[in-house]
């Protein structure tokens, strides 16, 4: 696996050595985007906070993967953890920034020991004046948001905030603040130092009905039928839901997986983490459970995502109870979109995309349930 | 920069917002969580509008160039109107109080609540001076703002997540419970009513209808400028007669003055400055009108215990008077008599809770109570003659009056002090640089061979900031709302800070027009101090008008 190739501190050396500006034309050039969803390209980010006039600048490692069915970031933090403390070493010298952040998931505090234990060996090895603070989150989902992550460092209630101004203008206690995952600093010294680093390799969370549910690594554009024959379905595979946010769509064993075929669908890939749902499974119920996630996890703050999500998993929990009539299922799909778009963070602007999806899909699930 | 809003071209300043800009063109644009003088977190979602073809809040969003912003299309009303659904179902617009912001957006944006079923079952919080209802409350956000932001106080904030959130003091305890200093800026601020006063007027008219019951009603200096606003008159008209005439309509046997009150306030309280110029300390010597700021001490700075004047607060001065004095004067007996106070504050209600104080006074009424009992009593204010109040203890100097602004009691103490330290007349007795919106002001005076240097601070987060200067004067003003009591959180609700100035200036115009503008030239004070007290700090005044305080929790 190409995450899992080491890089002994070679990328910062040569970082060091080559400047500022020359690191940033490199990840340029490799094309080395935020594994997050996005995309990004990493030397814009880096490039808008060192730009801004600042006495300090921070960086932050979001390790908060929180989203159900995505578990790549603790693959890598466990098997390749000295090549992240490099890339964020590395981008701790382009930005010049004093203090990085690991934000360590709640649930991943079991690791927190080794982890810190690997980051003062790093840190002495790399001879470099960083302090590498891990940050535990609550628990939260919204925290693996960039603008909650700040609010939840500087000691505040995380809950997502109006951008802009953008983190990397003004972020952690009003300074320029660049965010980045854990795969994604993982690749900035890989993007340095290998010559055939490739940047179309991604890190799949594989789960739900499978024999083999794990962690893998394919190129974009990998043909469903690849997935198929090493994951092994256990069934009949009927969908397969990117993580929570990203929808549910129906599984073709042509199709390949990237941006194009999945976005006209209506999905968003996001972290690709594919959860595969077999035959016996209804939708409704999947997206009931879905939305159930939601109204827990929301975090509050704007009225659509706080009151809408609540009545999403009403209405779907009235329509499983077979007194509704299409009307109701209107009413779903009006409150659906009505959330995603007036929320004000990206978790309201996706949390109805099961729903809006399933419906476009999977129609039939719900009419079994309609008088 | 130009955009083109509602199809028509303009030509506007880039760094507003497309609120402002809207407001600039007369566009409405509904808002409830929005506040001009807090931070727009873009909560409520009600000021949706359309910006190149996408939702944005129009609060927190600035335009770009040639953006094309719509804000009326039936998208934009169609995802106003299901964020109103979704924010309050099962709200009877009928049903909600004139008094507050959000019925008049719930009629601009149209609530079509049949959909869904309320989901919110909270417990509502019996205060002494607040309630709280969190079923109303619609996560706005604002009372968490002022509080922290404006009072420096964060007695409440948000707590869960999603549908469960709510706001409230820390670990689910009730204000009364934790270092809330009962000012009561959150439900000025409230847009819908979920904060409200802990309502004394079902006692005060029980009261009214007992005839065995002799009830006195005594009105706070700032009463007066604001009351007219609950009646629909211009923010800054002085109903003093008005307000007379309709409390006696209302039943009262005897309507009396805290200007007065202020008066007496002034008398001990200057007297207790000189006498600690005299000792040599503790200085800074601190005012202790404000019920708010006693709080704030009590619970934040307790060390600051011994710099405090003694004095009551001048409504619970002229309380104690009316149950010794009066009640001697009149031949009442104190157990009939009922002492009514019309405040411009919920902390007033605490305050008379205190057992330090061993209050004379019964009930505390807010503004916004008096209007309510007055539009019960289906009296026409408006059209009301003017009355004056009950000469036994209503006369009042312009001194009294201006203690409903912020750095009017400075102002009132330092026009006695120096006259009475110098024996010289002051040649100007206003204080223009006391006279004004800052949110701490500042000065000295020579008295005698001394320089007296004072300062006034509105506001807990100016208290807080004047604080670290203390050491540096000799005598502060505190006043824990925004502007003083004038902007009280008993006072009718507003919006703009422009009612403020209104208010202040009708305090002070008319402070210019009374016949004596000095506390120790009020006759009816010469007169309780000749027949009955004796001098100021005189041992029947200390044992009458002055009090205590003690250390409470910091949190």
């Amino acid at each position: 696996m190409q995450i899992l190739r080491e890089t002994k501190l070679e990328g910062l050396r040569l970082a060091r050595k080559v400047g500022r500006q020359k690191v940033l034309e490199i990840l340029l050039k490799k094309k080395l985007g935020g594994r997050g969803g996005a995309n990004f390209p990493v030397a814009k980010k880096w490039e808008t906070a060192l730009g801004v006039k600042a006495d300090e600048r921070y960086v932050i490692c979001n390790a908060d993967e929180g989203e159900p069915g995505t578990f790549k970031d603790k693959f890598i933090l466990k098997n390749n953890f000295e090549t992240m403390i490099e890339g964020l070493l590395i981008a701790a010298y382009v930005l010049r920034a004093k203090r990085c952040f690991i934000y360590l998931r709640g649930e991943y505090d079991y690791l927190r020991e080794e982890l810190e234990e690997k980051i003062k060996e790093v840190l002495e090895k790399s001879k470099m004046k960083v302090s590498i603070e891990i940050v535990r989150g609550a628990g939260a989902y919204i925290c693996g948001e960039e603008t909650a992550i700040i609010q939840s460092i500087m000691g505040n209630r995380g809950s997502s905030m109006y951008k802009p101004p953008h983190p990397t203008i003004s972020g952690l206690w009003g300074k320029p603040t660049v965010l980045n995952n854990v795969e994604t600093l993982t690749c900035v010294p890989q993007a340095l130092v290998y010559e055939d680093w490739n940047p179309d390799y991604r890190l799949f969370s594989i789960s739900g009905d499978v024999n083999h549910p794990g962690v893998y690594e394919w190129e974009l554009g990998v043909k469903m039928s690849t997935i198929l024959d090493v994951v092994k379905p256990r069934e009949k595979i009927k969908a397969m839901s990117f993580g929570c946010f990203g929808g549910i769509m129906p599984v073709k064993k042509s199709s390949s997986v990237s941006q194009e075929t999945i976005c006209k669908g209506n999905c968003q890939h996001g972290a690709f983490s594919i959860i595969f749902i077999g035959e016996r499974h209804n939708i409704v119920d999947i997206c009931l459970s879905i939305a159930k996630f939601y109204t827990y996890e929301s975090c509050g703050k704007c009225t659509p995502c706080r009151e809408g999500t609540i009545r999403l998993v009403n209405l779907l929990k009235k329509i499983k109870s077979k007194k509704v009539n299409e009307g109701d299922i209107k009413l779903l799909k009006e409150f659906a979109e009505h959330i995603q778009e007036t929320s004000l963070c990206g978790l309201g602007q996706s949390c109805g995309n099961h729903i809006l999806t399933s419906l476009k899909y999977f129609k039939k699930d719900y009419m079994r349930y309609i008088k | 920069m130009r955009i083109i809003l509602d199809g028509k071209n303009l030509e506007v300043d880039g760094e507003k917002t497309i609120l402002e800009i809207c407001q600039g063109q007369n566009i409405k644009i509904p808002t409830l969580c929005y506040h001009k003088n807090l931070f727009p977190e873009a909560r409520c979602r009600l000021c949706l509008v359309d910006l190149d073809g996408k939702l944005v809040t129009a609060c927190s969003t600035k335009a770009k160039e040639n953006s094309k912003i719509v804000t009326s299309s039936e998208k934009v009303l169609m995802a106003r109107r299901r964020n109103m659904e979704l924010m309050n179902p099962g709200v009877d617009i009928g049903k909600l109080s004139d008094d507050f912001e959000a019925r008049e957006i719930y009629e601009q944006v149209g609530l079509d609540n049949e959909r869904f079923k309320p989901i919110k079952n909270y417990l509502p919080e019996l205060g002494a001076a607040l309630v709280r209802d969190n079923n109303k409350c619609v996560n706005c956000g604002r009372c968490v703002q002022v509080c922290e932001k404006i009072q420096a106080i964060s007695a409440v904030d948000f707590a869960s997540r999603a549908h469960n959130e709510h706001v409230t003091p820390y670990f689910e305890k009730h204000l009364s419970d934790i270092a809330c200093i009962k000012c009561g800026q959150c439900l000025i601020n409230c847009p819908v009513g979920a904060i409200s006063e802990r309502s004394h007027l079902k006692e005060v008219v029980e009261a009214l209808n007992n005839p065995k019951k002799h009830v006195v009603a005594q009105t706070a200096p700032s009463i007066r400028a604001a009351l007219g606003e609950l009646f629909g008159m211009e923010a800054g008209t002085l109903v003093t007669g008005k307000m007379v005439t309709a409390l006696r309509g209302c039943g009262f046997d005897k309507v009396f003055d805290v200007d007065l009150g202020a008066d007496m306030t002034i008398m001990e309280e200057s007297a207790e400055l000189l006498k600690r110029i005299e000792k040599g300390g503790p200085f800074p010597m601190i005012t202790t009108c404000c019920p708010s700021w006693i709080l704030m001490m009590e619970h934040f700075y307790p060390e600051l215990i011994p710099n405090m004047s003694t004095c009551k607060s001048p409504h619970e001065m002229l309380g104690m008077l009316i149950k010794t004095y009066y009640a001697e004067k009149a031949n009442i007996n104190p157990k009939d008599i009922v002492v009514v106070s019309i405040m411009p504050c919920v902390a007033k209600k605490f305050e008379s809770t205190r057992p330090e104080l061993n209050t004379e006074v019964d009930y505390v009424l807010t503004t916004r109570e008096l209007g309510r009992l007055i539009k019960q009593r289906k009296i026409d204010f408006v059209k009301l003659e003017d009355e004056d109040f009950d000469p036994t203890l209503g006369i009042a100097s312009g001194a009294g009056d201006i203690f409903g602004n912020a750095g009017g009691v400075m102002e009132a103490a330092l026009r006695t002090s120096y006259e009475i330290a110098t024996g010289k007349k002051l040649k100007k007795v206003e204080f223009d640089n006391l006279r004004n919106f800052k949110g701490i002001k500042t000065g000295s005076i020579k008295l005698n061979n001394n320089v007296i240097k004072y300062a006034c601070a509105s506001g807990g987060a100016n208290i807080r900031e004047l604080l670290k200067n203390k050491d540096k004067y000799q005598f502060l003003e505190m006043m824990a709302c925004p502007g003083g009591c004038i902007g009280g959180g008993g006072q009718p609700i507003y919006f703009d800070d422009k009612v403020l100035e209104l208010r202040s200036k009708a305090l002070y115009e008319q402070d210019s027009k009374r016949e004596f503008r000095r506390s120790h030239e009020n006759p009816i004070v010469k007169e309780i101090y000749k027949k009955y007290l004796g001098k100021p700090l005189s041992k029947k005044a200390e044992k009458l008008l002055h009090t205590r305080y003690r250390e409470r929790d910091g949190f």
